[in-house]
C-alpha cells in the first residue's frame, strides 16, 4: 500500500509536461530533474543548463492545501531561506476531467473523492542592491543531500552555490 | 419535481498580459460557453471591478494564494453552485492548452451537455 498523498504512475503521467524552454533566460530546453524531502508527493524542478530555474512544482494527492509544508521544505534547501516567500508559492487543484480520461475515470472511482494539489515555486527575477539582475539558480552537485537553491546574477562571469561555492560553467 | 439543474454561466479569471490567459484560454473558453449554451465572463484582475469579483470566486471556490496563478475557469450552474473546472498550468503555455483539450474530451463534458438536453 502507498504512502497517503503519494502519487501513483497514472497521475504522474497525467502530470507530465515534456518540453519547453528556459523562462526568460537563455531560451534552452528546460530539464526536469525531482528531489526528496520528507513529503509524500513529487517534486519537479524545471531547469535550463546553466542552472536557471523557471518552475518548481510539488504534486500531492491530497484535499489539504500542503502549501505550508511546501515552504518549509523548500527552506530547508534554499539559500537564503527568505527567498522562499509566500508571494512565490501559488497553489493548483487538479479535479480530473483536465487530466485526461484515464486519470478522470480513475479519480472518478476513487472514495472518498480527492483532487490533486499541486503548489507551485515561481521566482521572478529581481534586482539586488546594487542594481544588477538576480535569478534563482539550482546547483545539483552530487555531495549535496538535496539541490541547493539560491539567487545570483547568471550573466556574472563568477557566481558560486553557497554550499560547495562550485563555479559558473 | 424539481427542474434539473443546469450550466448557467462561465467565468475566466485571467490578466491579458498572461500567455495561458490571451489568447489561448479566451479562446477555448468562447468554444466552451458556447457548447454549454451560457454567456462567458471574462474578469481581469486588472481592472478595478472586475479585480475584486475575481478574487472573490477564487477565494471562495478556485485556487487562492496570496498571488493567485491564473487563468482559473469557474461553471456556474442554476442551482447555485459555483464548480471549479481548471486552472492553468504553471509549467509551460502547451501544457494549459493540453488540459483544454483533455477537458473537451472529458466524460465531465459529456455529462454536462448531456444535462442540457435533458
Amino acid at each position: 500500500m502507498s504512502r497517503a498523498g503519494a502519487l501513483p504512475p497514472f497521475l504522474r503521467a497525467a502530470l507530465r509536461s515534456p518540453g519547453g524552454k528556459c523562462y526568460r533566460h537563455c531560451d534552452r530546453p528546460v530539464r526536469e530533474f525531482h528531489l526528496s524531502s520528507g513529503l509524500p508527493g513529487v517534486w519537479t524542478v524545471r531547469a535550463c543548463p546553466g542552472g536557471v530555474v523557471s518552475v518548481t512544482s510539488y504534486a500531492e494527492w491530497t484535499r489539504r492545501d500542503p502549501t505550508r509544508d511546501v515552504r518549509r521544505a523548500l527552506e530547508r534547501c534554499t539559500f537564503p531561506k527568505r527567498l522562499v516567500r509566500a508571494w512565490d508559492l501559488r497553489l493548483a487543484t487538479r479535479e480530473g476531467p483536465e487530466l485526461g480520461r484515464t486519470a478522470e475515470r480513475r479519480l472518478a472511482k476513487t472514495r472518498p473523492h480527492r483532487g490533486l494539489r499541486v503548489v507551485y515555486w515561481r521566482v521572478y527575477p529581481f534586482k539586488a542592491r546594487d542594481g544588477t539582475e538576480r535569478r534563482l539558480l539550482v546547483c545539483r552537485r552530487r555531495a549535496h543531500a538535496n539541490p541547493v537553491f539560491f539567487a545570483a546574477d547568471p550573466a556574472a562571469r563568477r557566481w558560486g552555490c553557497p554550499v560547495c561555492a562550485r563555479r559558473a560553467r | 419535481m424539481p427542474a434539473a439543474r443546469r450550466p448557467r454561466r462561465l467565468t475566466i479569471v485571467l490578466a491579458q498580459w498572461c500567455p495561458h490567459c490571451v489568447p489561448l484560454s479566451v479562446k477555448h473558453g468562447r468554444r466552451l460557453a458556447r457548447e454549454l449554451r451560457v454567456p462567458l465572463r471574462i474578469l481581469d484582475i486588472d481592472r478595478g471591478r472586475q479585480e475584486a469579483a475575481a478574487d472573490r470566486i477564487v477565494r471562495d471556490h478556485g485556487d487562492a494564494s496570496p498571488d493567485y496563478l491564473i487563468p482559473q475557469v469557474f461553471l456556474e450552474w442554476t442551482d447555485g453552485d459555483v464548480q471549479h473546472l481548471l486552472t492553468g498550468f504553471s509549467e509551460q503555455v502547451p501544457r494549459t492548452d493540453r488540459a483544454w483539450r483533455d477537458l473537451f474530451a472529458s466524460d465531465w463534458f459529456r455529462s454536462a451537455r448531456r444535462e442540457l438536453r435533458a
